[in-house]
């Protein structure tokens, strides 16, 4: 296991608040890349745009609009929706209590537990500190204009109840923020 | 004292089912031996269980009042679309009435322009398909068993398909949901949402967050041209390295299947199709799309497999669909063979399938039971089927083991125990391999958040944390034992 991640775990065992961004993240880079399989792994802190070199090495592409290519993958993901759910496969991440926990993997199928993986697409940081994450990817020649997806802000009490609960779930003492 | 706690809960149970009958019209609530016996088990019949009773409501409203009484009756629901589930997911509880959807099967709405249909939950798969086909359109994940599944048993198993390598699983293919919680509220998730993924984490939920009461899912335009080509090898691990090889290749085939001598034989016997009986492996692989764009990727699939032993493409969409009609009846093709068979659904990274097949030959000479192997080798998603004889004492615990060895071969590789049948009962024991006991403890607090007195469809798909360290697996997770905090047995 990484040093940083061990830090981070610290860090977040002794702090009472904390919010995420790259910089103080601290940790990038890209972990596997295996073309023949459409799969990347990538520590949540690399620029889109050193990965998206990577790829197009081999004429694959993210499948997803890129809204901007200087933020970190873990920042995109954190603000994303549901296209880029599309593509995720899995994820780590250090919850609340400083866990690092692993849902998902590197496989297209997996319906083993919930999809924990999907689901903190657009957890905005809220729940659990992203470390490193799996997307699928395309070779470029399946991929048309790619569109930025639509979001409606309207949320029902019971959905905001829902989302209120599982971040009691993920981060029981409120350190994200 | 354990007379009396008997007595209170047939005293519950009796109250349960007098108020379902005093709320709901006539002919909804079924109790009784003949009533319920087809309800007792679903595609995993080994494993059998009586309910109180199965509700067979006709809309959403009468769904809410089931869930209403149910509640406070703290009687467990277990949904049931078609019961075609593979996991044991939809059989029933003791305890617990079996809610069954297959009266809500109406297409509600076609929105030809956005490609988007609004369906109930007990649609089946195919009818969909159906009911669009006249605007050229057509739902997309089309798992094996499609002519019977529910829509909405699909959406529970986040189930996959034949086309899925291409088109996506279930997830992939939903646009939004209407839930009903426990308390008969309904919540709807959908592709525009702001926030967490609760579409994503509704899909292959295996009935333990909510009721999927309608579905909105998107359509695919019908391709002009479909293909297939079928290629017999020699060896069976020449044919899974062109699985990868087309891949490398820069192709994404609409299907990439494959089978292996044993599955060839059976499949070969029941259709009749002209599968190559001499061949150790068989691979079929679909290219779709207009007639240029299946040329070109045409082109590039038989360089590719210059190597096969045989091949055959389809010359028209009668020879197509023979050539599929062998794959597509593997299942019962081996079931023909065997008195039982046990399917399972590991999935792993494609540059180990032929180690994978392999080891399975391997353990099947261990076991001393015979393995087909008929699959998704094109997202890894293996389905090796061990057959077995349920009457011989033993066998079928000997295959279960076999099964489980299988799994955790899978997670070892860096995959999975399922990707696409779900856990329900049967892979519970194979969950704790894959998962340790934070991860676990996360999954049963999801659950809380949304079921906090675990009425749905308790006691599947994620296992207790007991079961995990009774059972000593081993699961050796970020340099740790598994479960440090609890006691060994
Ligand atoms: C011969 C055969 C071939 C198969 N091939 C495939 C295949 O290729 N790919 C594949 O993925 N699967 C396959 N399956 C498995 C099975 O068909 C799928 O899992 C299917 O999606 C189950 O649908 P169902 O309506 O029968 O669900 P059920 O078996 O009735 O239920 C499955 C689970 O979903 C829950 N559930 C059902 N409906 C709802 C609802 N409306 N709301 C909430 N929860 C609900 C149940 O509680 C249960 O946990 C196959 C099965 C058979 C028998």
């Amino acid at each position: 296991m990484s040093d940083r991640i061990e830090q981070l775990q610290e860090e977040v065992k002794n702090s009472s608040s904390i919010h995420i961004d790259s910089q103080w993240l601290n940790y990038s880079g890209i972990e596997e890349y295996f073309s023949e399989e459409l799969v990347i792994t990538v520590k949540a802190g690399t620029a889109i745009k050193e990965i998206q070199a990577q790829l197009e090495e081999n004429q694959q592409i993210f499948p997803f609009y890129i809204t901007d290519e200087n933020q970190s993958i873990g920042a995109a993901y954190a603000i994303g929706a549901q296209d880029i759910s599309d593509s995720v496969l899995g994820v780590k991440i250090i919850d609340g209590s400083g866990e690092l926990l692993n849902f998902g993997g590197q496989v297209m199928k997996n319906v083993a537990g919930y999809d924990v993986a999907r689901m903190l697409v657009g957890s905005q940081g809220q729940l659990a500190i992203i470390t490193q994450i799996s997307f699928k990817v395309m070779p470029k020649s399946y991929i048309a204009d790619l569109k930025p997806s639509y979001k409606e802000n309207e949320r029902s009490t019971l959905r905001e109840e829902i989302e209120g609960r599982l971040k009691t779930v993920f981060d029981p003492r409120g350190v994200f923020n | 004292m354990f007379i009396k706690f008997k007595e209170v809960i047939i005293i519950t149970c009796m109250s349960v089912i007098k108020e379902l009958s005093r709320v709901l019209p006539k002919g909804i609530v079924l109790t009784g031996e003949e009533n319920t016996r087809p309800f007792e088990c679903d595609g995993l019949s080994v494993y059998r269980q009586k309910p109180l009773a199965v509700v067979l409501p006709e809309n959403i409203d009468q769904i809410k009042q089931v869930l209403k009484i149910c509640k406070a009756h703290k009687t467990p629901v277990v949904t049931r679309g078609a019961g075609t589930g593979l996991a044991g997911g939809a059989m029933p509880l003791s305890e617990s009435i079996v809610l069954g959807l297959s009266k809500l099967r109406q297409v509600k709405h076609i929105d030809v322009e956005n490609q988007l249909a609004i369906v109930e939950p007990g649609v089946r798969n195919i009818s969909i398909s159906e009911a669009v086909a006249s605007h050229g359109l057509y739902y997309a994940p089309d798992p094996s068993s499609q002519i019977a599944c529910s829509i909405g048993g699909n959406v529970a198993e986040n189930s996959g398909g034949v086309h899925c390598l291409k088109y996506g699983l279930t997830v992939h293919n939903v646009e939004a949901v209407k839930i009903l919680t426990i308390d008969g509220e309904e919540l709807i998730l959908s592709r525009k949402d702001k926030g967490l993924g609760l579409l994503a984490l509704m899909n292959g939920s295996e009935g333990l967050l909510g009721v999927i009461v309608e579905i909105t899912v998107k359509l695919t335009k019908t391709p002009d041209l479909a293909r297939v080509v079928m290629a017999g090898f020699d060896s069976v691990r020449h044919c899974a390295d062109s699985v990868s090889d087309i891949i490398k290749a820069g192709i994404i085939p609409a299907g990439l299947e494959m089978m292996d001598s044993f599955a060839i034989e059976a499949a070969e016997g029941f259709a009749q199709v002209g599968y190559p009986l001499d061949a150790q492996a068989l691979l079929l692989c679909e290219l779709d799309g207009t007639e240029a764009e299946v040329q070109a990727e045409l082109d590039i699939v038989l360089k590719v497999l210059s190597g096969a032993s045989s091949i055959k493409v389809s010359n028209s969409e009668q020879e197509r669909l023979d050539l599929w009609k062998g794959r597509k009846s593997a299942f019962p093709a081996v079931g023909r063979l065997s008195p039982d068979y046990y399917c399972m659904d590991g999935t792993i990274p494609r540059r180990h399938l032929a180690d994978m097949l392999e080891k399975i030959n391997e353990l099947s000479q261990k076991y001393q039971l015979r393995v087909a192997n008929v699959f998704h080798a094109g997202d890894g998603n293996l389905h090796p089927l061990i057959l077995y004889d349920a009457n011989i004492e033993g066998e079928l615990e000997k295959t279960e083991e076999f099964g489980t060895e299988i799994l955790k071969l899978s997670v070892d590789m860096g995959g999975t125990i399922t990707g696409e049948h779900g856990v329900g009962i049967e892979k519970l024991d194979a969950m704790c391999h894959q998962f340790n006991s934070k991860e676990l403890e996360i999954f049963h607090k999801i659950k809380a958040a949304f079921d906090p007195e675990a009425l749905l469809n308790p006691g599947k798909a994620v296992p207790e944390l007991h079961r995990c360290a009774e059972l000593g697996a081993m699961h050796v997770h970020h340099g740790q034992l598994p479960h440090p905090e609890l006691e060994r047995f």
